[in-house]
């Protein structure tokens, strides 16, 4: 349970409460600014922690913890539950025939996240295949190539051509033999209007059953903006943090999934195609949480 | 006379404003305190709010920090003995690569001979992605085998520019995580073997507060001369800027300002702090 792996710091909050007996406005004060501190540390949308502090505050003040709960725990309880009110259960990934689409950012993850998700249905038993969308980045073919190859999963890509478009209609042609397909896309952000407009186009050639937005765990305030574009481009499904094997606590990700209504389907640990875990919520929220 | 009062208002709406702008908090929170410390007791100048002084204070120090140990990159390059060597490191994906391609660009441009050496020796496709930069861009480029020394890799390129006449070496390495022992180790064990003149560290502006974690743990593993900023063009503040120059002490020298060649910006304190508080 999440309560048990809090952060020290966070502890040592909640121990001021549990020490003086009742809860007073002041003892709350403090908590909460802990809990802000340790939210804006972990990179949550600053607007996005102001809010949630007020409504804990509130709670927290007007709510009489239940029979048999401490002041402590029950304001554990209510920063707890807010919490998971955002971050929801993991994304569902049914494990059936299907096509996904892989966006995001310059650098985030997404040739090896598709590798990576490419290995996680091969080892339940799908036959999975990745297609080369990114005519951009130099080399971006040869690294998926060597991904899939050294996986044994199937690849598609068309090493000279420039139209992403036309490469992703004729893939999914090619490998319709295939259970999984899933579309490794070029990165791209906001304002880049033309690699926005090509990802709309890829996304129009079938109906995609998921399109995750890669995001890397170390992205700041730029994270609710960013998915904000994706989601009006495409309408993402939802959301995979990468490198959470660093010390990066992923708040970005609560951002992105509040302003996007989604969730959060898998995250990165590791540079091998092993190194992806499904999602936990309460294990994520103990991180955020820990400083 | 300003008082801790006066000040407590505006100095919180300017500490929420660099925590917006991906300023770490630590960092904020440092910067804030020593700006109310400054101002505390100061008289107050002639029909200027409160506010408007803050903000004042808090300009000079945040150029302050990114101002200190100023290093001309141009500057070193023309005076340094041949070859320069320069390395490149930081976390994964960060744009260490396409960095090296930008900056061979210029540098050639400038009528030096570069060398890039393929010191990323472990991801998948790496070193084709560096060769194609290369090719495009007419630099040689030093390569090994996938899985080879990332050291003996770099050490090849000096020699090569030692006995070639060539002026400038651009090192690549792989991203890695500061967490990650082993590979930190690496960066130092490269650091010895090639003694480079320069340690670039290579951030993104869209970075929050784990800017301070990987340039402190980069920087005790191996210390860095100055840090290009890449990803500018994305719509951020780029505060990690001053996060990274904070704990690092050293200037941004660079910021990325997108994927082409040409998309790289000499790094000015007063565009920065101006960009930043920009409303
Ligand atoms: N440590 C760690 N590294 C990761 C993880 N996921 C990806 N990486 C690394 O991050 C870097 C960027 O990954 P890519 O898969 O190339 O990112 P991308 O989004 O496809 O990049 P572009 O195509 O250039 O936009 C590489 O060095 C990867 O090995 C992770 O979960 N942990
Ligand atoms: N928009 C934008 N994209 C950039 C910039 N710099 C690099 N990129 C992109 O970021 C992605 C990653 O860049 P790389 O140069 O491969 O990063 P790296 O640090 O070498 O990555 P690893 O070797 O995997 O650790 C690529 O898609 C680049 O085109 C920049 O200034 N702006
Ligand atoms: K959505
Ligand atoms: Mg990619
Ligand atoms: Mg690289």
């Amino acid at each position: 349970m999440v309560l048990d792996n809090l952060g020290t710091s966070l502890k040592d909050a909640l121990r001021k409460i549990a020490n003086s007996g009742k809860i007073d406005k002041e003892v709350i004060d403090e908590v909460v600014k802990d809990i802000q501190r340790a939210m804006i540390q972990a990179d949550v949308n600053v607007k996005l922690v102001m809010k949630l502090s007020s409504t804990i505050k509130n709670r927290a003040l007007t709510e009489a913890p239940p029979a048999g709960m401490n002041s402590k725990e029950h304001v554990l309880r209510i920063v707890y539950t807010e919490l998971v009110n955002i971050v929801g259960k993991a994304t569902p990934v049914a494990l059936q025939s299907q096509t996904i689409m892989m966006v995001g950012l310059q650098g985030s993850g997404k040739t090896t996240t598709s590798a990576k998700i490419a290995r996680y249905f091969a080892r339940k038993g799908l036959k999975p295949a990745v297609i080369c969308a990114d005519t951009y980045r130099p080399g971006a073919y040869d690294q998926l190539k060597q991904l899939c190859d050294k996986l044994g999963v199937g690849f598609y890509g068309e090493a000279g051509n420039k139209d992403a478009v036309a490469i992703v209609r004729n893939g999914l042609k090619e490998m319709a033999k295939y259970d999984v397909k899933i579309v490794d896309t070029a990165g791209r952000h906001a304002l880049e209007t033309d690699l926005i407009q090509e990802m709309k186009d890829i996304y129009g050639l079938t109906k995609f059953d998921h399109k995750l937005l890669v995001l890397d765990a170390a992205i700041g305030q730029q994270a609710s903006e960013q998915a904000r574009a994706f989601n009006d481009a495409i309408g993402i499904t939802g959301v995979v943090i990468t490198k959470l094997d660093g010390t990066a606590k992923g708040g970005g990700a609560l951002s992105a999934v509040s302003d996007t209504n989604t969730s959060i389907a898998f995250i990165g640990v590791g540079e091998t195609p092993d190194d992806m875990e499904r999602f936990d919520p309460d294990g994520f929220i103990s991180r955020l949480l820990g400083m | 006379v300003l008082s801790e009062k006066d000040l407590e208002g505006p100095l919180w709406e300017l500490e929420m404003a660099l925590l917006e702008s991906d300023v770490a908090l630590p960092v904020a929170e440092s910067i804030i305190k020593r700006v109310k410390e400054d101002l505390t007791g100061q008289h107050k100048k002639f029909l200027r709010s409160t506010g408007d002084l803050a903000e004042d204070a808090l300009r000079d120090s945040i150029a302050s920090i990114l101002n200190t140990n100023a290093l001309d990159f141009d500057d070193f390059v023309r005076k340094s003995n041949r070859p320069v060597v320069i390395t490149f490191i930081g976390v994964n994906g960060a744009g260490k690569t396409t960095t090296i391609a930008k900056l061979g660009e210029r540098l050639k441009e400038q009528g030096y001979g570069v060398v890039i050496a393929a010191g990323d020796t472990f991801r998948a496709g790496a070193i084709e992605q560096l060769e194609k930069h290369a090719d495009r861009l007419g630099i040689k480029m030093i390569k090994h085998a996938q899985g080879a020394d990332p050291a003996a890799v770099i050490y090849d390129a000096v020699q090569f520019a030692k006995n070639n006449k060539k002026d400038i070496v651009l090192a690549d390495t792989a991203g890695r995580l500061h967490t990650n022992i082993n590979l930190m180790e690496q960066l130092r064990k490269i650091n010895r073997v090639v003694k480079p003149d320069l340690v670039i560290f290579v951030d993104e502006a869209i970075a929050g507060n784990d800017a301070v974690e990987r340039a402190k743990l980069f920087n005790d593993a191996v210390p860095v001369s100055g840090t290009i900023l890449t990803k500018a063009d994305a719509d951020a503040k780029g505060g990690a800027a001053i996060s990274i120059a904070h704990i690092t002490g050293k200037p941004i020298l660079f910021l990325g300002v997108g994927q082409e060649y040409k998309d790289l910006k000499k790094f000015e304190t007063d565009w920065f702090v101006d960009r930043l508080f920009e409303r």
